[in-house]
């Protein structure tokens, strides 16, 4: 055990000071912070002002106050002009983003959009359907009460459909960012090996401990590494979406949703580093690394590909299919988990599953490795190391 | 003790080794000879358990040598494997925290040799900016940092400047005197004769010739005599009984022992009787030298591969 942290040791300290992990870290953590602030950042803010002339300014006032009431996320600062002329003259200033004149029509520079055009909309429609209603005859305080209308409430039959966007997004960023991570710390795997075996250090090192504890310490010293990368990007992420406003409030469940990820990522990285780890002890050269890992590579590509399609149809026929199958799960399930409920004896079935081929790959990896490493020179072929059983 | 006896080990048709059997006293030096493809590093590898052998076994102070008793041997690969992206000390350390030394020791050990091997001024380099002399340098302190019990050194010479040559030879007699059996190959035969007590010839995979260089070179058949004679006429050489294996004549040479400008004759010979060429080189001229030569190794490993 002490042999193999040895070894995962000098993995985290020789490759976590490389430039190339520090500044791909701090570059990620980056990109992941400016895209969970893009849309605040498109979007602009939702504080908006409006200037009031003319006749039942009072009114529109009162019901766009009313309305930003009701809506956290929508402000309208409202400035009163005495005339259309400074109303006009404000909005060509600048001053405000649109005049309502008269309560019938709005002035701005350019076409107005958005939730800020439906309030002035609603406002107008409110106050002027009050005037219609009172100068036919009816009763002001009736008028106002039946004016009052609350909410609908709404009801979602899945339990999920409130922030289905934020959801969405959530999700495929996860699959996006568990996908790279993958591919790169079980890259660094591959090409550890072929560094150990390619410059026969691993002559040495097999004098001092077993080929499964030099294994086993890179794999655990690299997914350190891969795990914290995880950690820090997912908190970058969920920090900056929240401090930004561009999510104001995480979907319930978020938390445990990216727990899960944790999990599924290190399950996944167990599957993917043993498979890559024995294909890679299979060459002798950095540049036969690429075409032997092919098929792994496609592999980890098809499961990506599914969790992305999984994201718009997360109960999709195939996408629930998949994401109990290993090891397609590790990517697809995620994906399905931030997006839907899972009902738990899935995730416990899709996780069981991934633990079994992951422990089989950890198991047929390591034999592989063991036979191949030692075996300098031309590429050994995978029958002599499968069907000998010394 | 260090024992192997009987390695044999085939790759498909070709038999690399065919029963290779040696033996190596602690405090003994033993040098490895051969041709390239001869089985040296074959045999060492197989001894440090790097490869299985197909049948014959290795025995460290009289038990069979398995893993644990391995990890306590020190091991020079031929060819050469570092952490290109890993600093001196720091390589060396982690191969001493993997020999099973704690941190401190490790520390210690290294630092010790760094500075044995004058290794000083890169401890904190990266080893692919070193030069080949200096990363061979930091290969032998990897082998010697644990304070093995056995060093198997596979080609630690070659590629050596004549200075890191000499510590490292003073690197190995240390180990030697401290107790440790050393093995290590080579090419520079005259390195070999000089630094080690016991020498192996290996040849197509069978042991052709073992044991001392005394021992060689009295297991030697072919005798030589080297005989310098000055003033002589010319034409005495053919007088002399035997085979004349090399000659220089020179008959106004410049003249060793200032003899002034006499003729010079230097023979070597394998003479059919020693006593008739006494008497021949006697009576042809001054008699300068008249004694057997010694063979050196490689003249032995020429005559005993060939």
């Amino acid at each position: 055990m002490n042999t193999i942290l040895l070894v995962a040791r000098r993995e985290i300290g020789v490759r976590g000071r490389t430039k190339g992990y520090r500044y791909g870290l701090l570059v990620t953590a980056v990109l992941v912070a400016v895209l969970a602030m893009l849309p605040k950042l498109l979007g602009g803010p939702d504080d908006h002002t409006v200037g009031l002339a003319g006749a039942r300014a009072d009114r529109l006032q009162a019901a766009l106050t009313a309305q930003t009431a009701q809506d956290d996320d929508l402000s309208i600062t409202v400035t009163r002009y005495p005339d259309e002329a400074a109303a006009r003259a404000a909005v060509a200033a600048g001053d405000v983003e649109a005049a309502i004149v008269d309560d019938a029509k709005v002035i701005s520079t350019t076409v107005l959009g958005g939730r800020f055009a439906v309030a002035l909309d609603t406002a107008h429609r409110m106050v002027t359907t009050e005037h219609n209603l009172t100068t036919a005859g009816l009763d002001p305080a009736k008028v106002a009460q039946a004016q009052q209308v609350a909410p609908m409430a709404r009801v979602t039959l899945n339990g999920t459909g409130e922030d289905a966007d934020v959801r969405s997004v959530i999700a495929m960023a996860l699959v996006v960012i568990l996908f790279m991570l993958l591919i790169q710390i079980c890259t660094w795997v591959a090409m550890g090996v072929v560094e150990e075996k390619g410059s026969r250090i691993v002559e040495i090192l097999l004098t001092a401990l077993r080929p499964w504890q030099l294994l086993a310490g890179k794999v655990l010293g690299l997914g350190v590494l891969g795990l914290f990368q995880l950690v820090v990007i997912a908190a970058v992420g969920l920090t900056a979406a929240q401090v930004s406003g561009a999510v104001p409030h995480l979907p319930d469940g978020t938390y445990g949703v990216v727990a899960g990820v944790v999990v599924w990522f290190l399950l996944a990285y167990a599957f993917y580093a043993a498979m890559y780890a024995a294909i890679a002890s299979l060459v002798s050269r950095q540049e036969e690394l690429s075409g032997v890992l092919t098929p792994a590579t496609m592999l980890m590509t098809a499961s990506y590909l599914v969790g992305f399609f999984a994201v718009g149809s997360p109960d999709g026929g195939l996408t629930h299919v998949l994401s109990l199958v290993p090891p397609f799960s590790s990517l697809v399930m995620p994906v399905r988990a931030a997006v839907v409920q899972v009902p738990l004896w899935e995730t416990a079935l899709a996780m069981g599953l991934m633990v079994v081929a992951a422990a089989a790959v950890l198991y047929a990896g390591g034999r592989v490795y063991q036979r191949a490493v030692l075996r300098t020179g031309a590429r050994v072929r995978w029958g002599e190391v499968l069907r000998r059983s010394s | 003790m260090l024992e192997v006896e009987g390695l044999r080990k085939r790759y498909g048709d070709t038999v690399a080794l065919d029963g290779v059997s040696l033996t190596v006293r602690p405090g003994e030096t033993f040098g490895f000879v051969g041709a390239n493809g001869a089985g040296k590093t074959t045999t060492m590898r197989i001894v440090m358990g790097v490869l299985a052998a197909d049948a014959g076994q290795v025995r460290w102070n009289g038990g069979p040598a398995g893993f644990a008793t391995r990890r306590r041997f020190g091991y020079m690969p031929e060819e050469r494997g570092l952490y290109a992206k890993m600093r001196v000390a720091e390589q060396i350390e982690y191969f001493g925290r993997l020999g099973g030394m704690r941190a401190p020791d490790a520390r210690r050990s290294a630092e010790a040799l760094i500075e044995r091997l004058g290794l000083a001024a890169r401890r904190a380099d990266e080893v692919d900016g070193l030069s080949l002399g200096n990363q061979q340098r930091v290969q032998l302190a990897v082998a010697l940092i644990h304070d093995p019990e056995v060093l198997v050194l596979d080609e630690p010479f070659s590629g050596l400047d004549p200075i890191a040559v000499d510590a490292l030879a003073g690197v190995l007699a240390e180990r030697a005197a401290a107790g440790a059996p050393v093995v290590f190959s080579s090419h520079q035969l005259d390195l070999v004769e000089r630094l080690c007590d016991s020498v192996g010839i290996i040849k197509a995979g069978r042991m052709v010739a073992q044991g001392t260089v005394a021992e060689l070179r009295a297991r030697e058949s072919r005798k030589r005599l080297r005989v310098v004679v000055t003033g002589a006429e010319p034409g005495w050489i053919d007088r002399l009984p035997g085979e004349v294996v090399a000659k220089t004549d020179r008959p106004h040479a410049a003249v060793p022992q200032g003899a002034g400008d006499e003729r010079y004759d230097e023979v070597i010979l394998v003479p059919s009787d020693d006593q008739e060429a006494l008497r021949v080189a006697a009576s042809a001229g001054r008699v300068q030298h008249f004694g057997w030569q010694e063979p050196s190794l490689a003249e032995i490993f020429r005559e005993v591969v060939a």
